[in-house]
């Protein structure tokens, strides 16, 4: 299978970068992700499952994340997938947050109040 | 286990992830489920139900987007998506899934034309159900379920009283009520006066009797609909008292009388003898009161007016934020105070009297005598479509096992059960939905026809269209019936099992349940049409009641003329003794009389209390009450109401005043239970004593179902003052046909009074069929829904049995070969088909006595459950389902075996 090149993925797509950034912090399920995503965007993006598991399989065809075992928190049922990021997809990742805090700051050599 | 939104809301995202492609879904199915389970967990927690439901849209909505998407990325079986391939390589087309199910559509189009024969009859039986029902729909919407055509019009209010301890069930108001509401009720931003009547045009080209309504000038901030040329009535253009100054035009006067003109505002014209200026026109559509009215004149209430004569409409608007229940309420609680206005309506004389307030919304009080019989009428027209759907049904689940074969092939070469499923959905909703085209037109058509020859009890009529809703309505249904069709083919045919069944076993007659569905239909259709056919039997057995109630005069050959000379007694009197002497001698008129109140049309009859010298009443007591009407001598000769005792009414007494006055069968029973009516005397509204010199048969006044009521009949030459001559009725009794005799009367009438306009002339037969109108409308519309029902019925079932036949054909072969006679295998098959009616009677007569309790308030003398009807239908349907079964059946057991056992 012919890996294509970290550029090539940029700019990334929305729900990839959410789904990305939530696997940053440690490999998640299907819903913790879409959890994560919803506190981080303060309620604004919404993971609904059949979109989110859509882009998880694309992300996984692609080779930016990968199922694991998972250990599953006490509650969980114990079928559950778990999924973290490769080490392509951190790089991915890496390079999209580059490139938008490269925008950031051409936005405030401009003069755009940047709203945090 | 979880609660039940949460529970139902989990199946219907199970069943919406069905779509989904198999593979994605054999992969992700399960965590689907558990997240979107989580979701609506936390959302009920959160939110409760509305929460639930919200969640439960996002999801499907979400799942139907990534079907969506999945197709457009390059549908078709989606086993050729591995994993691993790059995925942004190729853009997904948005036209191409609509591209798709576009091909799909033609091919089922297609298919539905190469089988001509089904398609007619299966559109054709759905057009007629389906416009059936859109038509009464559009009837049910116009009337029952659309606000009227004012602004806010759910505040406008009707006030009214009833007093049944005084036998008067339905008093308006009076001037004194109105005016007592407007100083004193705060539920009201404005009360208004109308009445209705009738005015004599005269200055145009020919003299016409027109329909007024007298109206105080705020009516226009109750209905917030202004004129549109010229303007409405400032309080300075109503009179209180004597006729009126000012008058507006509706649509109907500006058109009829002044073919819309448009400087007829500031013209004079004669009414009643008065001149009035007309200073505005309504707008186009303004029907108010009536559709007839042509005229609104200005008449304020009179604050000084009486309190206790009634007949006003009063018609309030209720403040902003006040419900109409408050409003009743506080008018309730003020009835209490008519005492501190009018000393007569003490708070004991109103207990005695029963009194009671009412105010509820204009609209319910115009249509709630309709509203039971048309929803009975809707779901009547509703069975039918249920029946006629269940013909097609079985006729289109007929056909996909023809096409058994094909299917299975398909499945063989990997149509997903999607597609396979989409093939039968697709044939049934273009059946759906070319039946709900033609069922447009058909409704279309029935509308036309209502409105023009509906029944004119029908308020609103004039509202009814085919419009944007009615048209939604149709759709809807369309859909509904389109998919319930491709949803039973479906459930029966797509099955994981299909794909084996390449090869039909040879033989295989035992497979009940191939035929469930179709039996289960079967069964369904003879329910409803039983419970079609104990309707309109009711219907039917109701109307033969009403038909039978007699009258109390003879309406064959009746014919009833009214003439409107004047209210002026002492210069009309002579005029109509005229008319009659006139008329009377007319060739081939048997009799002849003058009335003021026909029977069944009871405009013009007054009434009030009166006195009986022989039995005054005690103190505090209300004083009995009655109606009375003014008649001419002749006049019970040519309605041949009966004499029961004393004398007729001679020439002498409509000539000058005789004191005297007779009673009718009623009112002598009940006042005078001893029998000795004849000689008493009477006084009316405490004028002069009355000698009663004659006693008559009762007449139905007011409707074929209505009760008797007391009437006193005052000869012509009556001085009584509540009483009005201004409109008197020549009954003519004629041996010659009416057609003959019509225009020498009206000739008498030009020449006699040249200035009295013609208010009706109608065959008194007509007249009381008219007043059963309502009932044998909807005895008609139930009748016709009942006979369509069985003949689907009969035809549906013979389909069916045919069929099985058919099926079972090899089988009845071998066993009249091994020695069966035909008489049993007949008995067989029919008796198989009688089981299956059987369960569909007992259902349907179950479902008949539930059901038919909603009738009664429109069934006449006739019980809901009443034996008769129910056994007769039983025995007519048992009868029509042996005569479907039998022929299908005979025609197999004559069969030779030889050829049973060649067919295929």
């Amino acid at each position: 299978m012919l890996k294509r090149g970290v550029a090539d993925y940029l700019p990334l797509k929305a729900a990839w970068l959410h789904i990305l950034l939530a696997l940053a912090e440690g490999s998640r399920h299907g819903y913790a992700i879409r959890a994560s995503v919803d506190a981080r965007s303060e309620g604004r993006v919404r993971l609904w499952p059949a979109t989110l598991y859509g882009s998880i399989r694309d992300m996984v065809a692609e080779g930016l994340i990968e199922e694991v075992a998972g250990e599953s928190a006490p509650d969980d049922d114990p079928r559950r997938r778990y999924y973290d990021l490769t080490v392509f997809g951190r790089e991915v990742l890496r390079a999209e947050v580059g490139r938008l805090a490269r925008l950031v700051d051409a936005a405030r050599a401009a003069h755009v109040v940047v709203e945090a | 286990m979880d609660v039940m939104p949460v529970r139902a809301a989990t199946r219907v995202y199970g069943v919406a992830v069905r779509l989904l492609p198999d593979a994605f879904r054999a992969r992700y199915g399960r965590e689907l489920e558990f997240d979107f389970r989580e979701i609506v967990l936390r959302a009920h927690m959160r939110r409760g139900v509305p929460g639930v439901i919200g969640a439960t849209l996002g999801g499907v909505r979400d799942v139907l987007l990534s079907v969506m998407r999945e197709r457009g990325r390059g549908g078709g079986t989606s086993e050729t998506r591995e994993l691993g391939q790059p995925v942004r390589g190729r853009r997904p087309q948005p036209g191409e899934a609509v591209m798709q199910w576009m091909t799909e559509l033609r091919q089922a189009a297609r298919a539905l034309a190469r089988r001509p024969g089904f398609t007619t009859a299966a559109v054709l039986t759905l057009g007629l159900g389906i416009g059936a029902n859109v038509a009464i729909f559009a009837v049910v919407d116009a009337v029952l379920i659309r606000p009227l055509p004012y602004p806010e019009s759910d505040a406008i209010t009707l006030i009214t009283h009833h007093a049944p301890g005084l036998n008067l069930p339905d008093l308006e108001n009076s001037e004194g009520t109105l005016q007592f509401y407007r100083e004193r009720a705060n539920s009201f931003s404005a009360v208004a006066r109308v009445e209705t009547t009738e005015g004599n045009l005269t200055g145009l080209d020919r003299p016409a009797r027109i329909a007024v309504a007298e109206v105080s000038p705020n009516i226009f901030d109750v209905l917030r609909t202004e004129p549109w040329l010229g303007r409405r009535f400032q309080p300075e253009d109503a009179v209180t008292a004597g006729p009126p100054r000012t008058a507006i035009l509706t649509e109907q006067g500006w058109q009829t009388r002044f073919a819309r003109d448009p400087d007829v505002v500031g013209r004079v014209i004669v009414l009643d003898g008065q001149p009035v200026e007309i200073v505005g026109v309504m707008p186009d559509g303004f029907r108010f009161p009536q559709p007839e009215t042509e005229l609104l004149v200005a008449r304020e209430v009179d604050p000084n007016g009486r309190f206790g004569a009634f007949g006003i409409m009063g018609l309030a608007r209720l403040k902003p934020g006040v419900p109409v229940e408050a409003a009743h309420r506080e008018v309730n609680a003020l009835q209490a105070h008519f005492g501190e206005v009018e000393a007569d309506l003490s708070p004991a004389f109103l207990e005695q009297a029963q009194w009671t307030a009412k105010v509820e919304r204009l609209r319910d009080a115009q249509v709630k005598d309709v509203r039971t019989a048309l929803w009975i009428v809707f779901g009547a027209v509703g069975f039918v479509l249920l029946i006629a759907s269940a013909n097609v049904a079985n006729l289109f689940l007929v056909r996909a096992e023809a096409r058994h074969r094909e299917i299975a092939l398909r499945a063989a070469i990997g149509a997903g059960r999607r597609r396979l499923a989409w093939l039968f959905l697709s044939e049934s909703l273009l059946l759906g939905a070319a039946g709900g085209a033609a069922g447009i037109a058909v409704a279309a058509l029935a509308v036309d026809a209502l409105v023009a020859n509906g029944p004119r009890q029908l308020p609103r009529l004039h509202e009814v269209a085919v419009d944007a809703r009615t048209m939604l309505f149709a759709i809807v249904v369309s859909l509904l019936v389109g998919t319930m069709f491709g949803l039973l083919a479906m459930l029966r045919y797509v099955r994981p099992g299909t794909g084996l069944v390449a090869r039909e076993s040879r033989g295989d007659t035992g497979s009940r349940e191939r035929h469930m569905v179709r039996h289960a239909l079967i069964a369904a259709q003879v329910a409803l049409a039983l419970v079609l056919l104990v309707g309109s039997g009711l219907m039917l057995r109701s109307f033969d009641r009403l038909r039978s109630v007699n009258p109390g005069f003879q309406p064959d050959g009746l014919l009833s003329i009214g003439v409107s000379v004047g209210g002026d007694r002492a210069r009309s009197a002579p005029i109509y003794r005229e008319i009659l002497r006139e008329a009377a001698s007319l060739p081939g008129v048997r009799s002849a009389g003058l009335i003021n109140a026909m029977p069944l049309t009871p405009s013009g009859l007054n009434g009030g209390s009166f006195d009986i010298e022989s039995r005054p009443t005690p103190d505090g007591m209300i004083p009995p009450t009655s109606m009375w009407s003014v008649a001419s001598h002749g006049l019970f000769e040519a309605m041949r109401i009966p004499l029961i005792s004393g004398r007729m009414m001679e020439p002498r007494d409509s000539e000058t005043p005789t004191n005297t006055a007779w009673v009718n069968q009623t009112f002598a029973k009940r006042h005078f239970p001893d029998g000795d009516a004849l000689g008493q005397r009477i006084r009316l509204d405490g004028q002069t004593w009355l000698t009663i010199a004659g006693i008559v048969g009762d007449v139905r006044t007011f409707g074929m179902d209505e009760e008797l009521s007391p009437m006193v009949y005052l000869p012509l030459s009556t001085t009584q003052p509540s009483t009005s001559i201004a409109v008197m009725n020549l009954a003519v009794r004629a041996d010659v046909r009416m057609e003959a005799i019509l225009p020498s009367i009206r000739s008498i009438i030009a020449r006699v009074a040249p200035d009295a306009p013609i208010t009706t002339a109608r065959m008194m037969d007509e007249v009381v069929a008219e007043s059963m109108a309502g009932t044998s409308f909807t005895m008609v519309v139930l009748g016709i829904a009942a006979l369509v029902s069985l003949l689907l019925g009969a035809i549906g079932l013979y389909g069916v049995i045919t069929y099985v036949v058919a099926q079972r054909t090899r089988e009845i072969g071998v066993r009249v070969a091994l020695g069966a006679a035909p008489g049993r295998v007949m008995q067989m098959v029919v008796r198989q088909g009688l089981i299956v009616v059987g369960i569909g009677l007992a259902i349907g007569i179950a479902a008949a006595f539930a059901l038919t309790r909603l009738m009664e308030s429109i069934l006449f003398e006739v019980s809901a459950r009443d034996p008769l009807t129910f056994v007769v239908v039983v025995a007519v349907l048992a009868g029509v389902s042996l005569a479907a079964s039998y022929l299908p059946a005979r025609r197999a057991a004559l069969l030779s075996p030889l050829e049973a056992l060649r067919t295929e």
